[in-house]
């Protein structure tokens, strides 16, 4: 053997024993030539599951959609879906089974940011090089390569969501007197760090601990707080089940119409509303909310038509509704990601691909994607509009207004962006 | 592997010989010669070293030349009376004893181990040291000693493997970086060690928490050094802390959150109970400024007695009902190993006084928002926390411990090393110490032997020396009474506990040190999976475990 052979083999040798690095491999787990294999955990029963549930399934009619027409790059894509309960220590358990036992290619769209926390630190995704494609969080942190090097964020930040609101306040009800219910984590830590980069303070906020919202004597707080302090616009900065607890309690505390409510992205799902209560969803009138892809109802939208009529041919039972179009979504870019990824696809190959073709891929969002070789942000930004009577979110002014930042201190400006033509058959 | 027919006679009546324990009694007095006897072809010995460590050997007449030295672990070195030893889970008082152990559970009356090696014509052998509490340094020289007169009786010892459990682990650690020479193997049963003093902080973070939150007047150390006074104060820290303990299980599931305190709580926990602020969030945000397990032996994280708490359970409670559990152990472990530890050194051992624990409690505070009752909450508690004096230890005393407790971690000896993922007392990530630093050595090795290549142009690779191997905790084995309350009573679940280990895992764990050491290089990795796999452990070299808090 030569002496360059020699350092070669020890060189190769150094790389894999003992094997504690990421390294990535031709044959990894998940994928065949003909098939790969992903991954969801999410909140499929429990507080959270009403609206949430629908995700995976929503993911599961456009691959098998893909699947139809032939696959990425010929293979087909098989989604195996496991229960969270929106249980931060039930999701790593979880994503160790879709890991270990399931040997999943890797994770999709997982949801919640402590749970997503939890996961990606306790099953090591990084370390072992899985991808975590779109998570459905809006914590700025998982844009931060460093940090989270396999892991890719699909919303824009809740930063940025801080922002945006701040200028829509600030624009609209100068000088009334503003009120903040927002949950008192990392959540909740970004859209305050959003709020104080816009310049935006509140007469009265009121934190809650994440899960508080089930026990009936948190909505009743909220709403004794609230009388107190008679707000003209109240911003709610939590999960859907936060808002039905506030419009519950503000039902029972007779507290209706007395301010302009003003629901994060996260927190106006009116699914999620009438699963608890359908009697709260025309609460919701009125209401101003924001979100970042076409309404469910715009059928002009070529993707939400194309959506419509997949899921319409996968699921006909259930509403067509945010959720579903945050599911489709979702597997639509992760589809675009490894076909962008090319057919020779290994982990590493998908996160380059993502990280040098993202902001280019094909999507649905009214948004540009932030994605780069620095940065793993998804979305960048929001149009606002108004909650009808049955839960519906539609543009104010008849059309959508994008307004774009980033999670530091850039400005908020209206968007000049303009969404590519959507690929043939969706595909 | 083979053996003779005459070998398979002898190993049938040793057999008989182990199962029927006969031991000779241990003199009394130090003498370099032990006492020995010889029944049914087995010898054991009985001895007392120079220092006056009891120690035991047994071989059978088809002795093969190999030998397991067993270290013992933690042993209390003062006694336990019967009223701390209950609930401490001893089931009675606690002499001091140095007592000898020669192999894995034999302490516990299973002599299977012991049976089984014999058996197969190995010798084992085991001190009890010659005093208790944190003594590495007579392990070392007991285990030396040992060593020498073992091979003084039986002149065809070859090959020594030294293993042990716990604080045992690290006296055979010890023993093969301080005496290579002896040592041909090791193994290392929930090790424990002290890299940068970060067990000692593990122990003292605790301490000090509750100190600061659920009763002022527990110590954290400052210990006498007159030793009546000295035992006198840690078994009355820890009458205080089983009744801080004992409180805050009563109520921990105690939605009304001022009731939830301990009367016994420091003024700055009364006043966060004031603030609506219920003791279980203190209590987590305790254990995770320490570093302990949010798992615990009888709590999963994620079960729940019933289907209208599926949800709230796991988030509100069962995190803080993991850290009461662990911290069962924790604490009066700790205020053991901090008091002998002060006495060692001549001094305070544990310092605080530059630990952030707002950064440490910040890595984990989403995960457990509803438990520790969001942000504020979490702010609220570590203010409190962090207006109480922080303790300040001894420098002339610190500097003595890496002396008294410290270990390189370097692995100069084919190692096996095997933890639950789950230890409340000696946490995982002590493991992950030794996994970390071998990585770090190994690929130094490997430069090192690349650089030589250059030279001779002969490239020989290093032996890679370290199979770990885990109990991973498992999914879900949480059990709740008939009224819904945890039993904390119930059987441990996998992967958790303190060294909970089996014959059949400690022996897997021999026959793959044996197999190593008889082919001069580790299995493959296939066939340590398998024997893994068969004793209920895990060989996943890509499973890591979050490192010390107290490593930074």
């Amino acid at each position: 053997m030569t002496a360059s052979a020699v350092l070669a083999v020890a060189a190769l040798t150094v790389t894999t024993v003992p094997a504690q690095a990421f390294n990535p491999r031709s044959n990894e787990p998940g994928i065949t030539a003909t098939t790969i294999k992903l991954g969801i955990t999410s909140p499929l029963t429990g507080i959270a599951a009403p609206g949430y549930n629908k995700i995976p399934g929503a993911m599961k009619a456009y691959f098998d959609y893909v699947n139809a027409n032939g696959g990425v790059n010929g293979r087909k894509i098989t989604l195996v879906s496991k229960d969270d309960q929106y249980i931060p220590t039930t999701a790593v358990a979880k994503a160790n089974e879709l890991i270990l036992r399931d040997k999943v290619f890797a994770l999709v769209g997982t949801l919640g940011t402590a749970s997503t926390k939890a996961l990606t630190s306790s099953t090591q995704l990084s370390r072992r090089g899985i991808p975590s494609l779109f998570v459905n969080t809006g914590w700025s942190g998982f844009a931060d390569k460093k940090a989270y090097p396999t892991t890719f964020a699909i919303l824009p930040s809740y930063q940025m969501e801080a922002k945006i609101i701040a200028k829509f306040v600030k624009d609209k009800y100068a000088g009334k007197k503003i009120a903040l219910i927002y949950q008192d984590d990392d959540f909740g830590r970004d859209a305050l760090a959003g709020f104080k980069t816009a310049g935006l303070a509140f007469d009265l906020a009121i934190p809650y601990a994440s899960g508080a919202q089930a026990l009936p004597a948190t909505g009743a707080g909220w709403i004794t707080r609230l009388k107190a302090a008679a707000p003209d616009v109240t911003v709610m900065f939590g999960v859907s089940s936060a808002t039905t607890a506030l419009l519950g309690a503000a039902a029972q505390g007779g507290w209706v119409g007395k301010t302009q409510f003003i629901l994060g992205s996260v927190g106006g799902d009116a699914t999620t509303i009438a699963n608890t209560s359908r009697a709260l969803v025309p609460l919701l009138t009125g209401a101003k909310g924001l979100s970042f892809a076409p309404a469910p109802t715009d059928s002009s939208d070529e993707y939400i038509k194309l959506f419509q009529t997949i899921y319409a041919a996968a699921q006909p039972s259930q509403t067509f509704d945010n959720n579903v179009v945050a599911g489709m979504s979702n597997a639509f870019l992760a589809v675009q990601a490894i076909k962008a990824a090319g057919p020779k696809l290994t982990r590493k190959g998908l996160i380059n691909a993502i990280e040098t073709k993202g902001a280019t891929l094909a999507n649905p969002f009214l948004t540009p994607l932030g994605y780069s070789t620095t940065s793993h942000v998804g979305a960048t930004g929001y149009w606002f509009g108004t909650y009808n009577s049955a839960g519906a979110l539609t543009p104010d002014g008849g059309k959508y207004t994008v307004y774009t930042t980033d999670s530091g201190t850039g400005p908020v400006v209206e968007s000049t962006y303009k969404r590519p033509a959507m690929p043939a058959k969706g595909l | 592997m083979k053996i003779s027919l005459k070998s398979r006679i002898v190993s049938v009546f040793a057999v008989t010989a182990i199962a029927g324990t006969v031991m000779v009694g241990a003199p009394t007095v130090a003498s370099a010669t032990p006492q020995c006897a010889t029944a049914n072809f087995v010898t054991s010995c009985a001895g007392v070293g120079a220092d006056g460590a009891p120690y035991t050997f047994i071989a059978p007449a088809n002795f093969n030349g190999t030998v397991f030295v067993y270290s013992h672990g933690l042993r209390p070195a003062i006694a336990i009376p019967a009223t701390l030893g209950v609930p401490l889970g001893f089931g009675g008082a606690v002499p001091v004893s140095n007592a000898a152990e020669p192999a894995p559970r034999a302490a516990e009356g299973d002599m299977s181990v012991i049976t089984k090696l014999v058996g197969q014509g190995y010798g084992v052998a085991g001190s009890g040291f010659s005093r208790q509490g944190v003594n590495a340094t007579e392990a070392l020289a007991a285990n030396k000693e040992l060593i020498a007169t073992f091979k003084t009786k039986f002149p065809t010892t070859k090959t020594v493997i030294a293993w042990g459990q716990s604080l045992g682990a690290l006296h055979a650690q010890m023993l093969a970086e301080k005496n290579p020479e002896l040592v041909d193997g090791v193994i290392l049963g929930c090790p424990a060690a002290n890299p940068q003093n970060a067990l000692m902080a593990f122990f003292g973070d605790s301490l000090y928490g509750f100190k600061a939150l659920f009763d002022p007047t527990i110590k954290v150390g400052g210990y006498s050094t007159d030793p009546v006074i000295r035992q006198q104060e840690q078994l009355l820290n820890i009458q205080k802390i089983l009744v801080v303990l004992g409180k805050l299980g009563a109520e921990i599931a105690n939605p009304v959150a001022a009731s939830t305190w301990p009367d016994t709580a420091s003024p700055a926990g009364k006043a966060l109970a004031a603030a609506g602020i219920p003791a279980r969030s203190a209590l987590l945000t305790v254990g995770l400024m320490a570093g302990a397990g949010t798992r615990s032996e009888n709590v999963d994280g994620t079960s729940a007695p019933s289907a209208a708490t599926a949800e709230t359970y796991p988030l509100a409670i069962a995190p803080a009902l993991a850290v009461l559990q662990n911290m069962g152990k924790i604490l009066n472990y700790g205020t053991f190993l901090i008091a002998d530890g002060e006495l060692l050194a001549g001094g305070k051992v544990y310092d605080n006084t530059a630990t952030d624990y707002a950064a440490r409690v910040a890595a984990d505070a989403d995960l457990f928002g509803f438990a520790l009752s969001g942000n504020t909450a979490v702010a609220a508690i570590l203010g409190a926390i962090n207006a109480t004096p922080r303790e300040k230890a001894d420098p002339a005393a610190l500097a003595k411990v890496p002396a008294l407790i410290g270990l390189s971690g370097k692995i100069a000896k084919p190692t096996i090393v095997f933890q639950a993922e789950n230890d409340p007392f000696v946490p995982a990530a002590i493991v992950q110490w030794y996994n970390d630093s071998y990585v770090e050595q190994y690929a130094a090795e490997k430069m090192k032997a690349m650089e030589e290549a250059k030279k001779n142009r002969n490239y020989v690779a290093p032996k890679n020396n370290l199979i770990t191997l885990w109990a991973k905790t498992g999914a879900k084995y949480s059990t709740f009474t008939a009224t819904g309350a945890p039993n904390l009573s119930a059987k441990a679940g996998p992967g958790t506990g303190h060294c909970l280990w089996t014959s059949a895992q400690w022996l897997a764990a021999a026959d793959l040190m044996l197999a190593t050491l008889k082919d001069d290089k580790r299995p493959l990795g296939g066939k340590i999976a398998t024997a893994a796999r068969k004793v209920g452990l895990s060989y996943d070299n890509k499973f890591q475990v979050p490192a010390f808090k107290a490593l930074g």
